[in-house]
């Protein structure tokens, strides 16, 4: 393979409808990088710069429990986009994203805690805390390898669900480092040079709005997403990202080439596991620090039922692309989040509300679920198949 | 052509527009007026105008517990009525807003973040994971709760004001009970099937407390809260030579044990944790079991069927209101809202309806439910249970499904000794 340096960073990049790495056609290969003209470049800095914008000022006018929202929405769209790398791009289905966040929520615990009320803790600091949770949770999606490399499709899916099962287990078995299933355990959010992103009574004012905890969570876990992003795409355009789809589309023609089928697969478990250990710790930080095991394996934050809620996130942004899996996760861990807000605005009528009538949150529910079913049917690349055809339409219009 | 121009007055105008709009964003720190006296010289914060005390309640109707949920939630706006046809408290009718977050932590969050800037407290907050995600942020806004959940492990903070007695206090009672009618007798070996969380953990606590004052043996048998077939459970428990089998399980689990028992011919007495029963369990085909007087449970508060004149006048009333087959939830969301309008007048009388004032009043007031609870609630000892007395029930084709054992409410002499694990 040759060796060709792409660009790590958004500069040249597209907002997310535009996102390439249509993975589909096989045998499509690695997507041109280069950046297009300095007009294109231009108006997508603009754009970027816009978003940025926004997103840092969104705190100052959003209430609360919007922030709230916004904030488990990132927390899914930086686990969605470690699932669609490994899905879209390198082929492999997995089943165990929630494990993986579960690995990372513990590490986490366990590294950053300081071992009062009888659990582990080492009492690092919380950002090395972070970073080794997420190296860790690398590491254990490496470790998957002898199972994903001798594995593939709906085989590999089902093994990978039993890290589902096991890590349900482990958690309940060993309260010392995952907290009790009554009360789980608590660590703290992050501080990093003396700013606490924990803090409840601020003393910080922006455009005369007080920055508490829900709005500096806010920037943090966008910052986050946004390296995130970066990230990933830098890896999707660069070697590795071909590598991949070379390994997706035909495992043969790719070790012909020189590409190791076995180690690539490694890697791409490591590094979609590790996107899903940074949003373990973010889930952490977003229940206030409480890290709490599941009681059943089928629900709870960790459970079955999030691991299949990761795949629909994909599945509805359009498998492989990054942008496709932030929106994904705006639908799948938003839309249920945001209908009961604007439709129990006030509380008042719910009352009259019989246990058997469409409450809001039933309602939220069978608009999910048809949402997935007409996608899947009248859109199968998701949205981000819909972007394509509609940035494709309006440059030919 | 132009659309580099395009993009920079694009930029440019959007970070001037935001500037500017941010000048008027709602959010911006206004003056503060908590703590401030208002009129009548009643101190106020969140959630009390001069007219209203609003009350929040953040509880499934959707979920798996929505049939509870319900109940409770008709309950508490029974009682929200009730007194307000009164004249209301500290001259201020109470409003109550409910929210439904689905037996769900995650549509908790938000519900709680949206509710809490204009709720006094909660008259109800339903299920165990929900608690234990909104307790340190429940802490940290100082707001009084009332759970629908009832673990001992839960006392460690005033926020927590719980109804009733404990999950552990009332296996002890149970076991006493059984004693003292001579179904198990000393050095016996019990069987205890528990869900494996908060609610069985906290079971299961009872269980081995007084097998340990009464030299028995506990066969522990963990089970999920989605098991259904408790099939091999019990064959362990038989196996073992169980003389009584203890249940901290859901109602679906309740009839899956008590069927397997009969099955099997394991004839011993069965005592279950309230959570155990619904009405429900007796259109399944565990019925026959279940009513053969085997099984007996305990509640904190009077069955539905009861005689007792209080229960008469609510569970007439309920009747004409509602249409809704009739369980102990509206029963149990009426006791809740009793508890804080005990606390409402208490804090009232010391000038002070802020949340602070409300944890305050907490530990000064004891509730009289007028018969509904087997005592009066004492909530002065912060970590203790407000009461260790329950009723004693057993399923039987009544409305609400359960008729009490016997008239009066009973306590052990060894749950007035168990300490609880923050009890001081």
């Amino acid at each position: 393979m040759s060796e060709t340096t792409t660009p790590l960073t958004p500069e040249a990049g597209a907002p997310s409808a535009e996102l390439p790495a249509a993975p589909q056609p096989p045998g499509s290969g690695a997507t041109a990088a280069a950046p297009r003209g300095g007009r294109g470049a231009l108006v997508r800095w603009a754009l970027w710069l816009l978003l940025a914008v926004v997103m840092f000022l969104a705190p100052v006018y959003l209430p609360g429990q919007y922030l709230t929202v916004g904030t488990w929405v990132m927390t899914g769209a930086v686990g969605a986009m470690g699932l669609t790398m490994l899905v879209g791009q390198a082929g492999q289905l997995s089943l165990a994203h929630s494990f993986f966040l579960l690995v990372g929520g513990v590490s986490y615990a366990v590294l950053s805690g300081d071992g009062s009320d009888g659990f582990i803790g080492l009492h690092l600091p919380t950002f090395v805390a972070l970073v080794l949770a997420v190296a860790i949770t690398a590491l254990v999606g490496a470790a998957f390898a002898p199972v994903s490399g001798r594995l593939s499709g709906i085989y590999l899916g089902v093994a990978s669900l039993s890290l589902v099962f096991l890590g349900w287990y482990l958690a309940r078995s060993l309260p010392s480092l995952a907290g009790t299933t009554s009360s789980g355990r608590y660590v703290e959010d992050l501080h990093l040079f003396g700013f606490y992103f924990g803090e409840k009574s601020p003393s910080l004012y922006v455009l005369d709005v007080p920055i508490g905890q829900n709005e500096r969570l806010w920037w943090l876990f966008a910052t986050l997403t946004a390296i995130a992003y970066a990230v990933a795409r830098g890896a999707v355009r660069g070697r590795i990202g071909r590598a991949w789809r070379a390994v997706r589309d035909n495992e043969a023609a790719a070790t012909v080439m020189g590409v190791s089928v076995v180690r690539q697969k490694a890697i791409a478990f490591a590094v979609s596991s590790s996107y899903a250990g940074l949003a373990g710790v973010m889930v952490v930080w977003w229940y206030d620090g409480l890290l709490k095991p599941d009681e059943a394996v089928d629900s709870g934050t960790y459970s079955t039922s999030v691991a299949i809620a990761y795949l629909a996130m994909v599945v509805i942004g359009g498998v492989g692309s990054l942008g496709g899996a932030i929106l994904g996760s705006a639908i799948v861990f938003g839309m249920p989040l945001i209908l009961p807000l604007l439709t129990q605005g006030d509380g008042s009528g719910i009352n009259a509300v019989s246990g058997t009538d469409f409450s809001p949150v039933v309602i939220t529910n069978l608009i999910y679920g048809a949402l997935i079913v007409l996608i899947i049917v009248f859109e199968p690349g998701g949205f981000a198949g819909l972007g394509r055809k509609l940035t494709a339409r309006l440059r030919r219009g | 052509m132009g659309s580099s121009k395009i993009a920079r007055t694009l930029a440019v105008s959007t970070v001037v527009l935001s500037v500017a709009l941010a000048g008027c964003s709602t959010k911006a720190s206004t003056s503060n007026s908590g703590g401030a006296p208002a009129a009548g010289g009643v101190k106020t914060d969140v959630g009390v105008t001069d007219k209203d005390i609003t009350l929040g309640n953040l509880t499934d109707l959707s979920g798996v517990f929505k049939t509870l949920g319900l109940g409770i939630t008709q309950g508490t706006q029974m009682w929200a009525e009730d007194v307000n046809a009164k004249g209301g408290i500290c001259g201020r009718q109470i409003k109550i807003t409910s929210q439904d977050h689905g037996y769900s932590a995650e549509k908790a969050v938000p519900l709680y973040a949206q509710s809490k800037g204009s709720v006094l407290g909660y008259v109800q907050l339903l299920g165990s994971p929900i608690l234990a995600a909104l307790k340190k942020p429940l802490t940290d806004d100082k707001v009084a709760v009332v759970p629908s959940s009832w673990a001992s492990t839960n006392l460690d903070v005033p926020e927590v004001v719980m109804v009733g007695t404990t999950y552990d206090v009332e296996m002890v009672d149970g076991l006493s009970y059984l004693l003292s009618k001579g179904k198990i007798k000393e050095g016996d070996t019990l069987g205890h099937i528990y869900v494996d969380s908060e609610y069985g953990k906290n079971g299961l606590k009872g269980s081995m407390s007084f097998a340990d004052a009464h030299k028995m043996k506990i066969v522990q048998s963990a089970i999920t809260s989605t098991d259904s077939d408790l099939t091999s459970a019990i064959t362990q428990l038989k196996g073992a030579g169980v003389k009584a089998i203890l249940l901290t399980t859901t109602p679906a689990q309740t009839a899956s044990a008590v069927g397997q028992a009969a099955a099997q011919g394991l004839d011993v007495p069965v005592f279950g944790n309230n959570p155990t029963f619904t009405p429900q369990l007796l259109q399944t085909p565990a019925k026959a079991a279940l009513t053969s007087g085997n099984f007996i449970t305990v509640a904190g508060i009077q069955p539905f069927s009861s005689d007792a004149p209080v229960v008469k006048d609510i569970a007439t009333r309920y009747k004409a209101k509602y249409k809704d087959t009739p369980t102990f939830g509206p029963l149990v969301g009426y006791t809740f809202g009793q508890t804080w309008g005990a606390i409402l007048k208490t804090a009232c009388d010391a000038g002070d309806l802020t949340r602070q004032g409300i944890l305050d009043a907490r530990a000064k007031t004891t509730v009289d439910t007028g018969g509904l609870a087997p005592s009066v609630l004492d909530f002065t000892n912060l970590g203790a249970p407000s009461t260790r007395a329950v009723w004693l029930l057993k399923p039987a084709e009544v409305e609400g499904g359960l008729s009490l054992v016997q008239p009066e409410p009973y306590t052990s002499d060894e749950a007035k000794a168990y300490k609880t694990p923050f009890q001081k």
